[in-house]
Parts: structure tokens; C-alpha cells; sequence
């Protein structure tokens, strides 16, 4: 008989805990999910791309780099940030062009388009590059930085965003 | 005191005869958690939490209002007119709180039962029964102010206006450069195309214009054109709408230097609200601001009377 | 794992902990007076839920009158669950008020801060003191009409104060005028002071309700020990 009250006495203290562990970890599971979203959700947010008009693509000179200067106004989050930015535009047909990002691949100087070598020249290590950015001579570790392009109603628009280190894009 | 010694002994006789907190009286807590925690979620998801527009210094047709378990403190301002604000103010919730820490000192005696203190349970309910009398009127007591819906759109195209220092060059209301025409006058006239190719490429619609290309993105040029658009209103009002307002409305409300003060000021009321929004107030106000005490004019004027009128009104922009 | 575990046990004394916090013998509370007896630990249970949502908040607000009202705006549009992180934040505030409130009347209309509790109730009036400075402060944060014009109307207030009103209301705004230093102000209080001495004021208080004991159910036969046993 008092074997029996002491085993009912047990078995309701492990149902109690039961109860208390599954009530305590399904609060647990709702908090911790709503927390982890709202930390984790820079993973799932989409990147804006935010394409550049560069202008008519029949201003551009054939085979001849040209370094335009932009402004290009995005949002960071809460705040919608102006910054003036550049790139370097070759076109050999006036269909397709390649930009290039404006820093030298090695530590980010601005380079400049030699029109007597017809080489891009580093002014920091003598570095330079060809007119389709491979490195000719110099410490640069990779051919230039280029951006996407791409030309909709007789239009030039890229995307001053490095993709694919030194890769063609 | 004879008796401390007595409950220590008898609170040590209750503890052995009580059950293990563990897990018995985390049962509860843990259950009432749950509640809370459902009942929290249902009210976040129910209500969210509201963000009104920002907060604006130079806005006096704000009603401020405290969260509702200030309303009290509040409510009890208005009962102290004048020099005693103060009382109100400050030395009550003082004293409250001095009252609060004193407590275990002024009510020293073994009693605990609520009935066998008679004193401070009466003190208890009454002030109980105080806040909560407060609290009813603070929420039943009508706002001054009408509520003010803004479109959101155009509020934040407002704001980019702002933002954006276009007052530099334009005009709107007659206040502003002169370098780029006047708003309120020009541009509301134009087609949302025309306004969304302007913003993007000036030169695209107006040549020769001096408008700066804004690189602005998609969404600032949409607020941007709701804005500009929005300036424009005051649609021809006939002649009888400034007589019918001076019989109807002028003992009330004041435009300019005419009328009464006993409801807002509607001088600016274009600035503020369109027409189609104003001929809906005037019809029934109570179902756009359910505190407002002013009376529905439909049936006492005829819908073209109450047109006219709507038209008049949104024209009032202070110029 | 068995190991490990039993080397935690000893050299952190978990189990001394565990007979101290959770298999000490409370009194009965039958009935509905024990579910009275939760409203602390609900209080405590809804500051847990501000201190998790309240920091997730901090990750993307900026306390500036320039930025504060869009980075709200960025919460509640653009982060995943940041309206319902936010909507729990505001809501639990106002829980944790009623709860505190509740809980504030329970001990008060049991008698329970009679002694040898009255520490614990001195302590309980100021972490009720801190809840309401933690509404206050935050209220201002999202700086839309409500927050500033309320604040506006708790400045004045403040400023009725005899004598030293005025010097009260300028250290409250940080300045003459309502701005940049008030909000910068008020989040420091908000989400560095107040959250350190609520955290030792809660600690003292859980202290001395496990070292007093939990007090009983008053019985209006048993006040006065006179009659006890009889």
C-alpha cells in the first residue's frame, strides 16, 4: 500500500517534469526561432543591384579606354548614401564593352590610361596593364577588377560591383 | 517583538509541512510563462506596435497623450489648475513613493490578513479606485486636436522634399527659391509620367532645363510624384462657397482672419488634407474622427453646396 | 559525457544549487493563491523576453533624431521577424507593468512585506521605480509624434518641481531643447544603466525571497500566534 502511494508519488513528479520541460522548451523553440530569424536575416536579405547609366553607347570612341566618373545613390539599410565613384570603359565595336574597376589589383591605387604605351600605368609600383587588363609588368597579383554590363536601348549601364576577381564577367 | 520570534518558528513548521518548489511550484510558474507568453504574442500579432509619423517639434496640432498607465498622472494634472500643478506633479507621486518604501515600518503589527488591516486595505482600494476612476476619464476625455491622417506616400515625399533641399530652387506655398518654377502652381499640373521622367531625366522632358540629374532611386521617385501631385487641388470653387462657409462653419472655425475658435483653425487645411477628404468630413465627421463634436452636414446643405465647400476648403493653403 | 557532467556538478556545486533553489520546501498555497504566488516569477519571465528582443533591437536602431524613426522603419520592413520582434518589445513593456503592478498589490493586500520581508519589499518598490524608468526612457526611442510630444509632456512634469524644476528637466534632456542629446541620453539609460541596476536589484530580491522563504498564504484565524494550535 505504501509501496504503491510512494510509486504514484514518483510518477507524478516525472509527469510534472514533464510538463514543465515540453511547456518550457516549446517557449524556448518560439523565442529562439523568432531571435535567430531576426539575427540571421542579413543571409536572406536581397542584395539591390542598382544599375549605373554610363550614357549613349555610340559616345564611346572605339578601342580607345575611357575613365567615367558616376554617382551612385543606394540605400545602406535606414540610410540613402550618395558616393561618387569611376570606372574605366573599353568598347571595341560599341556593342561590347568592359569596365574596369578604377583601383590597381595590387593595392588599390588609381591607375592611369597611357595614350603613347597604350597600357594602363600604376603610379604606386610601376605596375601596368594591358588595354583588356592583364598585367603586363609589376607586382599586381591579378588581371583588373571588372563590373558587369550590359547595353538596353542604345544604352551603357553597369553595375560598380567587383565580381569574379580579375575574371571576365 | 515577542512575535518575530513566534513566526520564525511557526513559517519554519509551514516550510516543512509545504511541498518541493521543484516541481510543484514551478509547475505553475511554468504554465503561467505559457499564458503570458501566448497572450503576448496574441497582442503583438493582434495590435503590432504602432510607429507614428516622425516626431516633428514644429507640430502644434499634436495631441500628446502618455502611455496609458501614466494617463492617470495625467488626467490628475487637469484637477489641479494653475500654481498647485506642481501637486499634481510632482509631490503627490512623491509622496506615493515615500509611502511605498515606508510601508513595512508604518504597518509593523503581526497581522497579515487583508480584513485584520483594515487601514491599509481601505488605503489600498481607494487609491486603486482613484487611478482607475483617473485612468476612465483620461481615455473618455476627447482630443482637441483633430487626428491627422497623412497619406503616407505623400508624407514621405514630403520628407525627401526635405531631405532633398528642392526648396532651394522651388516654391511651394510661396515659400522657396526662385530658381525652378513653383511648384503648387506648375508641376502638380503634370502627368505622373511626365513628373517620373522629369525626376529621372530632366533634360528627357524639358530641355534646357536646369534641373540636376538626382540619381534617385525607383521608390523616392514614387513618393516624390504622390507629393508633387498632391499639391495640387483647389479645383474652381464658385463664388458661394466663402458665403456658405461664413453661415455654416465661420461661428466654429476661423480661415484667415474670420470666424471662431471653437474648432481647428482651417486656414492651412489645404496643406493638409485633399478634397475628397474634406467633403467626407464634412459629411459625417464622426466616421473619420470619432471624438470630433462637430455636427454631419449631410442633408443640411445639398451635395453640390458640400462640393463647393470641400473645394474651397482644400484650396486653403495660406496664400 | 558522464564525466564531464559529474565534474561540473562538483566543482560548479550544481546539485548544492539545485537543493537550495529548487528543492527547498515552500508553504502551500492551495487554491487560486497560488497562482498569485507566479506573478513574480512572470514578471521575470517577461524581463527575460525584453532583454533577448531589447538587444536584437539594438542591432539596427540608431539613437540620432536624424536616423532613429528610419532605422524603426528598417526593423519593420526589412528585417525578418522585426515587426514581431518589435510588437513583443512594446507589448512586453506594458505586460511587464501590469505584471509588476500585480504582483506589487498581491505582496501589499497579503501583508507579505511584513518581517522579516521587508528588505525584500524595499527592493521590489525600486525595481517597480526601475520598470517605470525603463518605459519611460524607451517610449522616446522610436522618435515618431507619440514618443517625442510624450516625453515633451514627462519633461514638463518634471519641471514643475519646486525649486529645483527647471535644473531637473535640462539634466532629463540634455539641454534646453529636446534633441540629439536626449535621445543619445535616454538610450544610454535605457539599454546600459537601467538594464545594470535591475540586474543587481533583481538578483538581491530572488536572494532574499529564497533565503526569507516565500511567505504563506495569510489565514485571518492565524495572524496573531495568540490562538495558534488551538
Amino acid at each position: 500500500m505504501e509501496e504503491k502511494n510512494l510509486n504514484n508519488k514518483i510518477s507524478r513528479r516525472s509527469f510534472l517534469t514533464y510538463v514543465i520541460v515540453s511547456l518550457g522548451g516549446l517557449m524556448g523553440a518560439i523565442l529562439t526561432g523568432l531571435g535567430c530569424g531576426y539575427f540571421l536575416s542579413p543571409i536572406w536579405r536581397k542584395k539591390e543591384d542598382s544599375w549605373i547609366d554610363l550614357g549613349l553607347v555610340k559616345d564611346f570612341i572605339e578601342g580607345e579606354p575611357i575613365k567615367i566618373d558616376f554617382t551612385v545613390r543606394k540605400r545602406d539599410a535606414w540610410s540613402t548614401i550618395e558616393s561618387k565613384s569611376s570606372a574605366w570603359i573599353i568598347t571595341a565595336n560599341q556593342k561590347d564593352f568592359i569596365a574596369f574597376d578604377p583601383k590597381c589589383t595590387h593595392l588599390g591605387c588609381p591607375y592611369r590610361w597611357s595614350v603613347e604605351k597604350r597600357q594602363f600605368l600604376c603610379p604606386c609600383h610601376t605596375a601596368t596593364f594591358s588595354v583588356d587588363g592583364k598585367v603586363v609588368s609589376g607586382p599586381p597579383p591579378r588581371a583588373l577588377d571588372r563590373y558587369p554590363t550590359k547595353v538596353v536601348g542604345g544604352h551603357l549601364l553597369i553595375l560598380p560591383q567587383v565580381v569574379g576577381k580579375g575574371k571576365e564577367v | 517583538m515577542n512575535w518575530h520570534q513566534d513566526y520564525i518558528e511557526r513559517y519554519k513548521k509551514l516550510k516543512e509541512q509545504g511541498k518541493s518548489f521543484f516541481p510543484y511550484a514551478v509547475l505553475k510558474d511554468t504554465i503561467m510563462a505559457f499564458f503570458i507568453l501566448g497572450l503576448l504574442c496574441w497582442f503583438a500579432y493582434h495590435f503590432g506596435a504602432a510607429l507614428e509619423d516622425p516626431a516633428d517639434p514644429t507640430d502644434s496640432n499634436y495631441n500628446p497623450r502618455p502611455e496609458w498607465y501614466f494617463l492617470f498622472l495625467f488626467q490628475a494634472l487637469k484637477l489641479f489648475p494653475g500654481n498647485l500643478e506642481s501637486v499634481a506633479a510632482v509631490l503627490l507621486p512623491g509622496l506615493g513613493v515615500t509611502f511605498l518604501f515606508l510601508l513595512p515600518f508604518l504597518d509593523r503589527g503581526p497581522e497579515r490578513h487583508f480584513l485584520k488591516r483594515p487601514f491599509f486595505t481601505l488605503l489600498g482600494v481607494g487609491t486603486l479606485a482613484g487611478i482607475g476612476y483617473l485612468t476612465y476619464q483620461g481615455t473618455v476625455s476627447p482630443l482637441t486636436n483633430p487626428i491627422v491622417e497623412k497619406d503616407p506616400l505623400v508624407f514621405a515625399g514630403q520628407r525627401l522634399y526635405v531631405s532633398l533641399n528642392c526648396s532651394y530652387c522651388h516654391k511651394i506655398g510661396g515659400k522657396g527659391g526662385t530658381v525652378g518654377p513653383e511648384l503648387d502652381k506648375v508641376a502638380s499640373g503634370e502627368t505622373e509620367d511626365w513628373l517620373e521622367k522629369h525626376f529621372r531625366e530632366p533634360q528627357s522632358v524639358s530641355p534646357g532645363s536646369a534641373m540636376p540629374k538626382l540619381n534617385l532611386l525607383d521608390d523616392e521617385i514614387k513618393v516624390l510624384v504622390a507629393f508633387i501631385k498632391s499639391l495640387g487641388g483647389g479645383e474652381g470653387f464658385t463664388e458661394e462657397a466663402p458665403k456658405v462657409f461664413a453661415e455654416n462653419c465661420a461661428m466654429c472655425h476661423k480661415i484667415g482672419k474670420e470666424g471662431a475658435e471653437v474648432g481647428p483653425d482651417l486656414s492651412l487645411i489645404g496643406t493638409a488634407r485633399d478634397k475628397n477628404y474634406i467633403r467626407k468630413y464634412i459629411e459625417d465627421p464622426s466616421k473619420l474622427n470619432p471624438t470630433s463634436n462637430m455636427p454631419g452636414y449631410k442633408g443640411q446643405l445639398t451635395d453640390v453646396q458640400i462640393e463647393d465647400l470641400a473645394r474651397y476648403l482644400s484650396a486653403q493653403k495660406g496664400n | 559525457m558522464n564525466l564531464i557532467w559529474e565534474w561540473m556538478k562538483s566543482r560548479l556545486a550544481l546539485q548544492e544549487i539545485w537543493n537550495a533553489l529548487f528543492s527547498r520546501h515552500v508553504p502551500e498555497a492551495e487554491g487560486w493563491a497560488g497562482w498569485l504566488y507566479t506573478l513574480g516569477s512572470a514578471s521575470l519571465f517577461v524581463f527575460f523576453i525584453q532583454v533577448i528582443t531589447g538587444s536584437l533591437l539594438a542591432m539596427n536602431y540608431v539613437p540620432s533624431p536624424d536616423h532613429a524613426y528610419d532605422s524603426i522603419r528598417f526593423i519593420n520592413e526589412q528585417v525578418i521577424f522585426g515587426k514581431w520582434i518589435r510588437a513583443l518589445h512594446h507589448w512586453g513593456a506594458t505586460f511587464m507593468v501590469v505584471l509588476v503592478s500585480l504582483h506589487m498589490l498581491r505582496v501589499y493586500f497579503m501583508g507579505s512585506y511584513k518581517y522579516p520581508r521587508e528588505a525584500t519589499w524595499i527592493v521590489g518598490v525600486i525595481l517597480f521605480l526601475l520598470v517605470m524608468g525603463f518605459s519611460f526612457t524607451g517610449y522616446l526611442l522610436p522618435w515618431d509624434q507619440k514618443s517625442y510630444w510624450a516625453t515633451m509632456v514627462g519633461a514638463n512634469i518634471a519641471s514643475q518641481t519646486p525649486i529645483i524644476g527647471s535644473y531637473v528637466a535640462k539634466i532629463l534632456k540634455g539641454g534646453d531643447e529636446m534633441g540629439a542629446v536626449t535621445l543619445t541620453r535616454f538610450y544610454a539609460i535605457h539599454t546600459l544603466v537601467l538594464p545594470g541596476l535591475i540586474l543587481v536589484a533583481i538578483l538581491i530580491h530572488l536572494f532574499l525571497v529564497v533565503w526569507h522563504g516565500i511567505s504563506e498564504p495569510p489565514q485571518k484565524n492565524k495572524g496573531s500566534d495568540k490562538k495558534e494550535g488551538a
